[in-house]
């Protein structure tokens, strides 16, 4: 076991191989306030790599109701209580990571869903914690709650699937942190289906390896965001590069999101493989359950997420969010308008701020009618 | 790209040292001469009755990661024989589960056939061969010789009930479908249909084993009141330079490797032997 920084645990950490992080990571950032789960982003992602044979039920994008939606049924919940209960009492995480918790002759400690778990990608929809008794509805906060939370391969700084495949079929590549598996090399052993706790590795009984999510690396390469970020009409996405945690860049839009303002936070840190989609966490669900999914720092995710009407650039770096299909590597403040910017510091966005509002007169003189809808 | 694990070459170093003395010191098996021409791929041949068969004990994997402490599949039966130009393997096995179906959470039964490329005194690691010491490793797999008999099973067979949109192969035809078929699109040697229900491979080492571009080895799996009699034959001299060449009268090794599919053995998790001396009968 080699010793690697875990930023996100704020420790080392013991993981199969040494890592150097890649030159910049890839990752993406959801609002999970502004998800409806119309599901269009899995069906673009769909669309585009999953139609083929073997490939019916796989989901490189899904899109589930928490807390009772699962794809695959219960993957997170069942990797939680393998786990067991753990210390997570501050920004130090003093409990076990799925690597610490490994049984005896194995590289991290997992499970393999049954075939079956994955036939209800769509189980749990919309379903909340309880039933609302009769005029509940009427008293804020609700007392009963759920949410959306989409789901992609997290490319993980230390991937399971990767540290886990004893062919070295899965990689991880140095110039965008992709991980991709190789579908040359891979002989179907699985390994990668069990270890990664997300469950974002596929086995495709018809050619007979394992399938995942290639982060769009073809529109990546060419400067696009991915598939799944710019179909996604609740403009809820921003899929770009984050730094090094180290030395983050306040002008990369995803590294002052993540790094600096740390609004957007991983999905279960805890389990230790330093996942990169990162979830502004939903205002109206408990924080204990929050903090649980999220990590150390939901309360304060959530009052900067809340303030950030009155942070200008706090603002400008989310108005970004589905503004444009190219990858935003830069941004900054123009006076009322956010400006994003490509690689090679050209412009590529502007948005304003805030949209312009109009209210008009209720009754129309001129057609001599009310008006339904007056803004 | 990361690095390889540390462990790998201390480990790989142990288990050389371990293996290489006990295998000289066995009685080898003898592969008998026998008449005929051609790959001897059939388990209820006449030529088996010429060979004794030997019982191989196999081994837990717990070197490499992931072990498997406790292989369902103990002890192998194991016959060889020749014919002057094809040397094959006839491994028997109690299985009472047979498993050929490939889901998620299913693995097929295999069985593979392990033989240093090149001849010398003291053969390579058992373990799959080790940095400058090639193996040629011939692997049958159930689900290959599923679709070889009976032909590849459809999501239709697999999910009676599955109900699809059209699949790309059905509108673009079948090289512009490549992209979507995965695997089967650049012909992923596991997941193309092939010839044998053998494959033929190389390997210095694990994570190295590779599939050979050019296929020889053969063989056929017949599963009957709980268990599996597989014949794996190969020539045993041809143009591969990575391939062994055998010759009557010669001195070499085998080594055996069974994955019990009901029990979830895949890969690493396997059963596997030692060294067995094999003398090449005239």
């Amino acid at each position: 076991m080699a010793k690697v920084y875990n930023w996100q645990l704020g420790r080392e950490m013991d993981f199969p191989y040494e890592v150097e992080r890649p030159e910049r990571q890839f990752a993406m950032l959801f609002d999970t306030n502004k998800c409806i789960a119309c599901q269009t982003c899995t069906v673009a992602c769909k669309t585009t790599w999953t139609q083929g044979r073997g490939q019916e039920y796989m989901f490189w994008n899904n899109v589930e109701t928490k807390p009772y939606g699962y794809y695959p049924l219960g993957w997170d919940v069942t990797v939680l209580d393998k786990l067991g209960v753990q210390a997570m009492d501050g920004s130090v995480y003093t409990g076990k990571t799925l690597f610490d918790a490994a049984p005896t002759g194995e590289v991290i400690l997992g499970y393999l869903p049954d075939d079956l778990d994955y036939a209800h990608p769509n189980i749990g929809e919309d379903d909340a914690t309880g039933v609302m008794p009769q005029g509940a509805h009427m008293t804020m906060p609700h007392m009963q709650w759920m949410f959306y939370l989409p789901r992609i391969c997290n490319h993980c700084t230390y991937a399971a699937c990767l540290s886990s495949c004893p062919r070295q079929s899965i990689y991880k590549r140095r110039e965008d942190g992709i991980v991709l598996l190789d579908q040359s090399r891979c002989r179907g052993y699985r390994e990668c289906v069990k270890a990664c706790p997300y469950k974002k590795v596929y086995f495709n009984s018809q050619t007979k390896v394992s399938e995942k999510c290639i982060g769009c690396y073809p529109a990546v390469e060419g400067g696009r965001q991915t598939q799944c970020t710019t179909s996604c009409i609740g403009k809820i996405r921003i899929q770009g590069f984050l730094g090094k945690p180290d030395t983050p860049d306040a002008d990369n839009p995803l590294d002052y999101l993540v790094f600096i303002k740390k609004v957007a936070l991983p999905l279960y840190p805890q389990f230790g493989l330093e996942p990169n989609t990162y979830y502004i966490p939903p205002v109206h669900v408990p924080a204990p359950y929050l903090r649980q999914m999220f990590g150390w720092g939901v309360e304060r995710a959530i009052e900067t997420y809340r303030n950030a009407h009155q942070d200008p650039k706090l603002l400008a770096a989310m108005t970004l969010f589905g503004a444009t299909p190219e990858i935003s590597h830069y941004f900054r403040v123009d006076g009322d308008a956010v400006v994003g910017y490509d690689a090679k510091q050209a412009e590529i966005v502007r948005v304003p701020l805030r949209e312009p509002t109009v209210v008009r007169a209720l009754y129309d003189i001129k057609h001599k009618v009310y008006r339904t809808n007056i803004t | 790209m990361m690095a390889r694990p540390f462990a790998l070459v201390l480990v790989l170093v142990a288990a050389l040292a371990a293996s290489a003395a006990p295998a000289a010191a066995q009685a080898p098996i003898t592969a008998v001469r026998v008449p005929g021409a051609g790959p001897i791929v059939d388990p209820d041949a006449r030529v088996w009755k010429d060979a004794r068969p030997r019982a191989v004990a196999l081994l837990p994997q717990t070197v490499a990661l992931p072990h498997l402490a406790a292989p369902a599949v103990k002890e192998l039966q194991v016959r060889v024989v020749h014919n002057g130009g094809f040397i094959a393997f006839l491994v028997e096995w109690k299985d009472p589960t047979m498993s050929d179906r490939l889901v998620s959470d299913t693995f097929g039964d295999q069985v593979a056939v392990q033989l240093p490329i090149d001849a010398a005194a003291t053969p390579p690691s058992p373990m799959m061969g080790n940095a400058g010491g090639r193996v040629n490793i011939m692997q049958w797999r159930a689900a290959l010789q599923h679709d070889i008999d009976k032909g590849p099973r459809t999501i239709g067979d697999l999910y009676p009930y599955a109900w699809s949109d059209v699949y790309p192969d059905e509108v673009l035809g079948a090289t512009d479908a490549k992209p979507y078929a995965g695997a089967l699109g650049i012909e992923n040697p596991v997941s193309r249909g092939v010839a044998s229900p053998v494959l033929d491979q190389m390997s210095e080492g694990w994570g190295s084993m590779t599939v050979k571009p050019d296929q020889h080895a053969v063989g056929k799996g017949v599963w009957k009141d709980g268990g599996w009699r597989v014949a794996i034959s190969r020539p045993m001299v041809s143009d591969d330079r990575n391939a062994p060449r055998l010759v009557a009268g010669q001195r070499t090794f085998a080594a055996f490797a069974v994955w019990e599919g009901g029990a979830r053995e895949v890969g690493a998790r396997k059963a596997w032997s030692p060294w067995v001396p094999v003398v090449i009968g005239r």
